[in-house]
C-alpha cells in the first residue's frame, strides 16, 4: 500500500503514478496523466449517472469493471484503462449501442460532428454481429417545438438531454418514457413543448436525436465557415460561433471550452442569429420624401448631412448611439459628437435618464474593474435584486442555479414578479413594483436592529430611520418576518454577491438604497461584490467609452459646463423646437422611450433627424435621412460584458447590399462635418481608447477567439450621482388599481430580437401576466383575451396566470411587434397604472 | 415435517388480517417489549439473531440497521420492500394479505431501533387487495394507538404510509424503489452513497423486505438464540419457501433455513406432479441459476446455494419436470428480463433484448448456426458490466440453463424443434 502524502491519494493509472485529492473521480484523475477515457453519459456539469458504461475500467483486485465517471479513486488503486478486457468491453458497449441504432448517417444532420461516429471510429469494431430486427420507436422524425425536431431511433440513452433541462436550465420538461430498449427521451406525451426553447437539449445530445429544426438539412459541418462572435442580446456576453454556408448564416452555436459560457446559451443566443439573413434589412440610404422614402447614394447622403449640418448650432445638436455597438464605434461616436459636431449632448439609451444611469454605475461600482462571473457568484449568499434574471439574462440564471445546487451558496431573490429561479432559491421575496427604495431601507433597518450606534453612522450618509420597519415593509409589500429572515441570512454570510439589475435603472429607484446597503453590510465586516446585470450587450462598454452626457471616457466626470443633455433632455428640447439635428444609431427611441406619444412628437420636431439603423424601426420612420448600418456578425470590435470582460467580435459576413459598417459611416460623417477631424493620427481606435480609458490598458483586443481580458479599476468617483432624486413610485387608484411592469422576455431583448423570425415563431401572441390572486379577483382565466388600459391607452393581450406573481401587478414584455407598450407610459412616470377588462 | 410456525402463525385463522385476531394471538406485545429496550440493545439483539435479509441478497439485517447515523436531528426512514417482483415469489403477499399486523409490528420495532418516525410500505402495483388490507390494518393500528403519536405512552411516534408501485420489476431494487417513492422514474441510483447514509429524500434509510421485517417480533419474543439456533449457523431462522411449478402441492411453506431441496419437493410438497421425473429446480426466483438432481441434497441457505453457483434469492422454488423445454424456459425468463430492463445502462438495455430475440428465433425453429455461441458471447459482454444486478441476473439465469442443458439449445438450432417430448 502506498502512503498518502499532503492529503493526496496516490494511485496508478496505466502504470503512471497520479496524486489527487480525496473524492477525485477516476476519470478526472486519468486526465491528470493525459489518459483519456471515452465517455457518453458523463458531462462535467451534470449529475453523474454512470449508465452508458463506455468509461468502464479495470481496477486491480475488483472483479467487475467500474465506471470511471462516477467512481472516486482510492489510495493505492491500480487502474487499467486500456487492458484487453477494457478494450473489448468498450467495443461491446458500442456494439450494443449500435444494435438498435438507426444507422442512417447519410440523412442525419449530426453526421460529421457525432460523438457516436467518432467513438465507433476510435474504439469500435468494424462489423457488428447483430442480425435481429431493430426496434424502431417511431417512423418519422417528429417536431416537439418550433426549434426542435426529434429522432429517437439514434438515441444512445445518455439522458444528457433530460438532465440538462432539469439541472442546468431548470425547466425539467423532458423525461424518459418507456422502458428497456423502448426507453425514449422526449417531451411529455411526445407533445409540443411549452419551454424555454433554449436548445440546451440539442447542444448536449451526442447524436442526431435532438436536432435544430431551423438547421434541418441545411449543411454538413465540413461545409460550414465559422466566425467567433458575441451574442448581441444581453450583457451576459456569451461567446457564440456563427456558421454560414453559401452566404446564409445557418446556426449560432456555443462550443465547449470557448468563453466563460462554454456550451451554455439561451434561446436568443442560439436562435436569434437569423436577423443576419433577414430580408427586412435596410440596404440603401433613404431620404424622406412625402410620406415615404426614396433611395439615394451614399455621396448624396453625405451631401445632405453636410448641407443640413451647416444650418445647425452646436448646443442644438445631439446624438444617441445604442449600447449594442462595439466599444470602438461607441468611442468614436462620442468623439464625433463632442469634437467634430461640437456638442455635449449624447447618450446610449432612451430608456432612462443620464443621472439614473450615473447613480446605478456608482451603486454597482462599475468603475472598480471587472470580475469573472463564476468567481463573482461564488459567495455564501447570492442576492438577486432588481432583475428578472431568468428571462433577462438566462445564462446567468443557469450559472446561479449551478452554484446554488452544488450547495455552495444561499440564493435570495428580491423581485416584483415570479421567475424560474425561484424554484432554486432559498428565499424569494416579492416587493411592490416601484417600492424598491422602501424595501432596501427596511432591510437595512432590520440588519441594524438593536445597533443604535451603527444606525446613527448610516444616518450620516443618508439612511432614513424615521419610518418604522413595519410601515416600510407594508409599503414595500413584504412582511417583517420575510425581512428578518433575509437579514438573518445576510448576517450569517461572510461573502455576499448582489446581482443588481436594470429595474433600478428603468424604475429610477434603488441605487441609493443599494449604496446604503453596501455601506451597511461592509460596516458589518461582510465582503461584498455587486454585479451589474444589464440587458444591452455593450452597456458597460458604452458607459466606459463616455457615451454619457456627464461622463467622459473612462467614467471621468465632466465639469458642469462640459455636461450635455441626455436622451430625455434632447427629446424635451426637440419637443420645444430646440433640436436642430439628431444623430441616432441603433436606438429605437420611439419604441423604447417611456411615453411613445411624446417621443414620436418630439422626434418629428427635430430639425434634421439622421437615423442609422439595420431595420426600419419606428424611429427610422421619423427620420429625414436613414443610413443602413451593420449588425454584430458583420463587423469587428469588442464588447465589454456586464462584469467587465472584454471580448472580440469577428464578422461572418459583410453588411447586405449598400449597408455599411457603422464605424465607416461615422468616419465619413466626421470628415464631412469637420474637415481635418480624421487627421489626428488616431488610426488604431483601440489604441486611442487605451490612451484615454486606463481601465482598458491591459486588454489585448487582437486576441481572436480567446479572451481579451477584463477591465481594471479606474480612479474616479461617481459619488455625486447619489445626490439626484429618485422616482417616488406609484399609488394605484380605484379606477386603475394595477401596477404595470415591463421588461425583456426570454425570447426578446431589445428591438433587434423582434426581427428574428425564429424567435418570433416561439411566441406568437403577446401576453399579459398576472398572479393567481389578481386573476381570481377579476374572474379571469388563463389564456383568455383581455384588455389592458391605462388612462391614455388600451390594447388587448392573452392572459397568462403566473404563480408567484403578487396581487396588483401586471407584466407585459417589451418588444412585441405591434404592441407598443410604451404607449401605456406617460412621461415622468415609471410605473403606469392600468386596469384589466375582459 | 412439522415445525412451529412463527411467520405463518396467524394466517389460517378466520379474519386473520384483523387487529382483534392479531391481538388475541399476543400481537403488539413484542412492540411493547421492544419499546422498553434501548435502541443499541435492539440492534444488537437482531445482529445476534443472525437474521439475513429475505429480499434476495441476504444482507445481515442488524448490521444494516447499525449503519444508520445516530444523530437525533436527522430525519430517518424505514422503507418496507413489498414489491415482490421476482417471478415465482409469492411469500410476502401471504403476510401482507393474511397477517398485515405482523408486518406493521415488525416495522414499528425496526423504526424504534433506528429512531425513525416515518415509514413506507412500497407495495407492488398489482397487489391491489394487499394494499387495501394494509391500509385498513394501518388505520386500525392508528385507532388503537399502535401507530401515530406517543405509541403506548412512550415518546416514540411513527407514521406509516402505503405507496403503491406501478408495475416495474426494477422498483424492487432498493434504490429504484426510493426514486419511485420520491416520484421519479424507477431506476437504480449509483452507490455510494448507500441508502443508510443518503436514502429517501437524501436521508438515512433502511430498506427491508416484508419477510425480514416479519421476523422481528419473533426475535423479540423468543430471543436471538432461538433464531440463531434454527438452521445453519451463518444463515439461520425460519424461512418462507414458495414452491411452484411441476409439483403436487405448490404453496408457501415455513421451514427452517437449511431444509434441502429434496425434503421440500418430496416430503413437504408431495413430489413431482403426476409422478413424472424431476429435471431441474430454480431455488430462489428466476434470477437464481437452476440446480439439477445432484444438487437436491444441498442445504437451502444463502451460503450453500452460492457455493453451488446459484442463490437462495427470495426462496422461490420453481420445480421443472422432464417435459420442460429449456430453450422455451430460457426464452420466457429472458423475455421477462428484457421487458423489465429499466433502460438505464447499455449492456442490460440492449443486451437482454438481443438475447431474447435470438432465443425467440430458436424457440420458433428459426435458430441459426452460431446462435448458441452468440448467446454465450452476449452473456460475457453483459455480465459484470451492468449498472445494477438485474442485467447480471438475466445472464445468470441463462448461463445456469446453458451449463446443464446446452445440448437442448444446439438441438433446437440444428433441428428447428424441441428434443423434449410433451413440452411444458
Ligand atoms: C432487480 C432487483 C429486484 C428486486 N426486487 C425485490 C423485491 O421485489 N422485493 C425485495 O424485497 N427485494 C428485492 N430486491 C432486493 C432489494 O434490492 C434489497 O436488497 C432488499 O429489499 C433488502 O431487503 P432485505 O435486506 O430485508 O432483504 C431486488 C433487487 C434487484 C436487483
Ligand atoms: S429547449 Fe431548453 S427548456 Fe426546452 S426542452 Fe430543451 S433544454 Fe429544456
Ligand atoms: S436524445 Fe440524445 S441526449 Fe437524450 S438520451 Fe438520447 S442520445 Fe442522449
Ligand atoms: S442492469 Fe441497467 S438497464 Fe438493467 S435494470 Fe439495472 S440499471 Fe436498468
Ligand atoms: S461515461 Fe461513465 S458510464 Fe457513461
Amino acid at each position: 500500500m502506498v502512503e498518502a502524502v499532503d492529503d493526496k491519494l496516490i494511485l496508478e493509472i496505466d502504470g503512471k503514478e497520479v496524486r489527487v485529492p480525496f473524492g477525485t473521480l477516476i476519470l478526472d484523475a486519468a486526465k491528470e496523466v493525459d489518459v483519456t477515457i471515452p465517455t457518453f453519459c458523463y458531462q462535467a456539469r451534470l449529475s453523474g449517472i454512470g449508465s452508458c458504461r463506455m468509461c468502464i475500467v479495470e481496477i486491480e483486485g475488483q472483479k467487475k469493471l467500474q465506471p470511471a465517471c462516477i467512481t472516486p479513486v482510492m489510495d493505492g488503486m491500480k487502474i487499467a484503462t486500456n487492458s484487453e478486457t477494457v478494450v473489448s468491453a468498450r467495443r461491446s458497449m458500442l456494439e450494443f449501442l449500435l444494435s438498435n441504432h438507426a444507422k442512417d448517417c447519410p440523412v442525419c444532420d449530426k453526421a460529421g460532428e457525432c460523438e457516436l461516429q467518432d467513438m465507433v471510429y476510435s474504439h469500435g469494431q468494424r462489423k457488428s454481429k447483430f442480425e435481429e430486427k431493430k426496434i424502431s420507436l417511431h417512423v418519422k422524425d417528429y417536431i416537439i417545438s418550433p426549434v426542435i425536431i426529434k429522432n429517437s431511433n439514434r438515441c444512445v440513452q445518455c439522458v444528457r438531454c433530460v438532465r440538462v433541462c432539469r439541472e442546468v436550465v431548470g425547466r425539467g420538461v423532458l423525461g424518459s418514457v418507456g422502458r428497456g430498449a423502448y426507453q425514449e427521451e422526449t417531451s411529455f406525451r411526445k407533445g409540443e413543448l411549452d419551454c424555454d426553447s433554449c436548445g440546451m437539449c440539442i447542444e448536449v445530445c451526442p447524436v442526431g436525436c435532438f436536432m435544430r429544426l431551423p438547421y434541418r438539412y441545411k449543411a454538413r459541418p465540413w461545409d460550414l465557415k465559422s466566425a467567433i462572435s458575441v451574442c448581441p442580446y444581453c450583457a451576459t456576453g456569451c461567446k457564440t460561433t456563427l456558421q454560414e454556408r453559401d452566404g446564409e448564416v445557418v446556426r449560432s452555436i456555443a462550443f465547449k471550452g470557448l468563453g466563460f459560457n462554454d456550451w451554455l446559451m439561451c434561446a436568443r443566443g442560439r436562435f436569434g442569429y437569423d436577423i443576419l439573413n433577414s430580408d427586412k434589412r435596410l440596404t440603401k440610404p433613404l431620404r424622406k420624401k412625402g410620406d415615404g422614402f426614396e433611395e439615394i447614394s451614399w455621396s448624396e447622403a453625405m451631401g445632405m448631412i453636410s448641407a443640413e449640418f451647416a444650418k445647425t448650432s452646436p448646443e442644438k445638436r445631439g446624438g444617441v448611439a445604442t449600447a449594442s455597438l462595439p466599444n470602438e464605434e461607441l468611442f468614436f461616436f462620442q468623439k464625433l459628437m463632442r469634437e467634430a459636431m461640437g456638442t455635449p449632448n449624447l447618450d446610449s439609451t432612451s430608456r432612462w435618464s443620464g443621472d439614473t444611469a450615473g447613480a446605478y454605475m456608482a451603486a454597482t461600482a462599475i468603475n472598480e474593474g471587472g470580475r469573472t462571473i463564476y468567481k463573482a457568484v461564488n459567495s455564501d449568499t447570492v442576492f438577486v435584486l432588481g432583475t428578472q434574471l431568468s428571462e433577462e439574462n438566462p445564462v446567468i440564471d443557469y450559472i446561479v442555479r449551478h452554484v446554488t445546487d452544488s450547495g455552495r451558496s444561499n440564493l435570495v431573490i428580491v423581485s416584483p414578479r415570479a421567475m424560474k429561479l425561484d424554484a432554486t432559491a432559498h428565499q424569494s421575496l416579492r416587493h411592490t413594483p416601484g417600492e424598491l427604495a422602501k424595501f432596501l431601507n427596511a432591510l437595512i433597518l432590520c440588519l441594524y436592529e438593536g445597533d443604535a450606534g451603527g444606525l446613527a453612522s448610516l444616518e450620516e450618509v443618508g439612511l432614513s430611520s424615521k419610518v418604522s420597519i413595519a410601515e416600510l415593509a407594508k409599503l414595500a409589500g413584504v412582511t417583517v418576518d420575510e425581512l428578518r429572515q433575509l437579514s438573518m441570512r445576510l448576517k450569517r454570510s461572510e461573502t455576499i454577491s448582489i446581482l443588481a439589475g436594470t429595474d433600478i435603472l428603468k424604475l429610477d429607484q434603488g441605487a441609493r438604497g443599494l449604496r446604503l446597503l453596501k455601506l451597511a453590510l461592509e460596516a458589518m465586516g461582510k465582503r461584498l461584490r455587486i454585479l451589474p446585470i444589464l440587458d444591452r450587450a455593450n452597456q458597460r462598454g458604452a458607459w466606459g467609452m463616455g457615451v454619457h452626457p456627464s461622463l467622459g471616457p473612462g467614467f471621468s466626470p465632466l465639469s458642469d459646463d462640459e455636461k450635455g443633455l441626455d436622451c430625455y433632455g434632447m427629446l424635451e428640447a426637440a419637443a420645444a423646437g430646440e433640436m436642430d439635428l439628431m444623430y441616432v444609431i441603433g436606438e429605437d427611441i420611439a419604441g423604447m422611450y417611456p411615453d411613445r406619444a411624446f417621443a414620436e412628437d418630439a422626434l418629428s420636431k427635430v430639425g434634421f433627424l439622421i437615423v442609422q439603423e439595420t431595420f426600419m424601426t419606428d424611429t427610422a420612420l421619423k427620420a429625414d435621412l436613414i443610413l443602413p448600418g451593420a449588425l454584430a456578425g458583420e463587423k469587428t470590435g469588442t464588447f465589454t460584458n456586464q462584469v467587465g470582460r472584454v471580448q472580440n467580435l469577428a464578422p461572418i459576413q459583410s453588411p447586405p447590399g449598400g449597408a455599411r459598417i457603422d464605424l465607416d459611416i461615422m468616419g465619413d460623417i466626421a470628415s464631412t462635418v469637420s474637415k481635418g477631424f480624421m487627421d489626428d493620427g488616431c488610426t488604431d481606435i483601440f489604441g486611442c481608447i487605451q490612451k484615454v480609458v486606463p481601465s482598458y490598458l491591459n486588454i489585448d483586443n487582437k486576441s481572436t477567439g480567446k479572451d481579451c481580458g477584463s477591465v481594471i479599476s479606474t480612479d474616479v468617483s461617481l459619488e455625486a450621482f447619489f445626490n439626484v432624486a429618485e422616482s417616488p413610485g406609484a399609488v394605484p387608484t380605484e379606477e386603475y388599481p394595477l401596477r404595470l411592469i415591463t421588461g425583456n422576455h426570454l425570447f426578446y431583448s431589445g428591438n433587434l430580437s423582434s426581427y428574428s423570425d425564429i424567435l418570433g415563431s416561439l411566441l406568437k401572441e403577446p401576453v399579459a401576466e398576472v398572479g393567481p390572486e389578481t386573476a381570481k379577483a377579476l374572474g379571469l382565466e388563463d389564456g383568455q383575451n383581455i384588455n389592458v388600459a391605462s388612462e391614455g391607452y388600451l390594447d388587448s393581450f392573452r392572459l397568462k396566470i403566473s404563480k408567484g406573481t403578487p396581487a396588483g401587478v401586471v407584466f407585459i414584455a417589451e418588444n412585441y411587434e405591434d404592441k407598443p407598450i410604451n404607449r401605456f407610459f406617460k412621461r415622468g412616470e415609471t410605473i403606469p397604472l392600468v386596469k384589466i377588462t375582459s | 415435517m412439522a415445525v412451529e410456525k412463527i411467520l405463518l402463525h396467524n394466517v389460517d385463522k378466520p379474519n386473520s388480517h384483523k387487529l382483534d385476531t392479531y391481538l388475541a394471538g399476543g400481537g403488539y406485545e413484542d412492540l411493547r417489549k421492544a419499546l422498553a429496550m434501548g435502541r443499541d440493545d435492539l440492534v444488537q439483539l437482531v445482529k445476534d439473531s443472525g437474521l439475513r435479509g429475505r429480499g434476495g441478497a441476504g444482507f445481515p439485517a442488524g448490521l444494516k440497521w447499525s449503519f444508520i447515523p445516530k444523530d437525533p436531528s436527522l430525519q430517518k426512514y424505514l422503507c418496507c420492500n413489498a414489491d415482490e417482483g421476482e417471478p415465482g415469489t409469492f411469500k410476502d403477499r401471504i403476510i401482507i394479505e393474511k397477517d398485515p399486523h405482523l408486518l406493521i409490528e415488525g416495522m414499528a420495532i425496526t423504526c424504534h431501533a433506528i429512531n425513525s418516525d416515518k415509514s413506507y410500505i412500497y407495495i407492488r402495483g398489482e397487489f391491489e387487495y394487499g394494499a387495501q388490507i394494509l391500509e385498513q390494518a394501518i388505520e386500525e393500528a392508528y385507532e388503537k394507538g399502535y401507530l401515530g403519536k406517543n405509541i403506548m405512552g412512550t415518546d416514540f411516534s411513527l407514521d406509516m404510509y402505503v405507496h403503491r408501485g406501478y408495475g416495474a420489476y426494477i422498483c424492487g431494487e432498493e434504490t429504484a424503489l426510493l426514486e419511485s417513492i420520491e416520484g421519479y422514474r424507477g431506476q437504480p441510483r449509483k452507490k455510494p452513497p448507500f441508502p443508510a447514509l443518503a436514502g429517501l429524500n437524501g436521508k438515512p434509510t433502511v430498506i427491508n423486505n416484508v419477510e425480514s421485517l416479519a421476523c422481528i417480533p419473533g426475535i423479540i419474543r423468543k430471543g436471538s438464540k432461538w433464531f440463531a439456533n434454527m438452521g445453519p449457523e451463518k444463515s439461520p431462522g425460519p424461512k418462507l419457501f414458495c414452491v411452484s411449478g411441476h409439483i403436487e402441492k405448490p404453496g408457501v411453506y415455513e421451514l427452517p433455513m437449511g431444509t434441502t431441496g429434496r425434503e421440500i419437493i418430496y416430503e413437504v410438497c408431495g413430489g413431482i406432479k403426476a409422478g413424472r421425473k424431476f429435471k431441474a429446480v430454480i431455488p430462489g426466483g428466476v434470477t437464481a441459476p437452476m440446480l439439477v438432481e445432484k444438487d437436491l441434497d444441498l442445504s437451502m441457505d444463502f451460503d450453500t446455494m452460492a457455493q453451488a453457483g446459484s442463490m437462495l434469492g427470495s426462496g422461490a422454488v420453481i420445480v421443472m419436470d422432464d417435459t420442460t423445454c429449456m430453450v422455451r424456459t430460457s426464452y420466457i425468463i429472458n423475455r421477462f428480463f428484457s421487458h423489465e430492463s429499466c433502460g438505464k445502462c447499455t449492456p442490460c438495455r440492449e443486451g437482454t433484448i438481443w438475447m431474447t430475440q435470438i432465443l425467440e428465433r430458436m424457440e420458433n425453429g428459426e435458430g441459426r448456426p452460431g446462435d448458441v455461441e452468440e448467446l454465450e458471447r452476449l452473456c460475457d459482454n453483459i455480465f459484470g458490466r451492468t449498472f445494477c444486478p438485474l442485467g447480471d441476473g438475466a445472464v445468470m439465469a441463462l448461463r445456469g440453463c446453458l451449463k446443464h442443458f446446452r445440448e437442448e439449445f444446439v438441438y433446437h438450432v440444428e433441428n428447428g424443434r424441441c428434443m423434449v417430448k410433451g413440452g411444458f
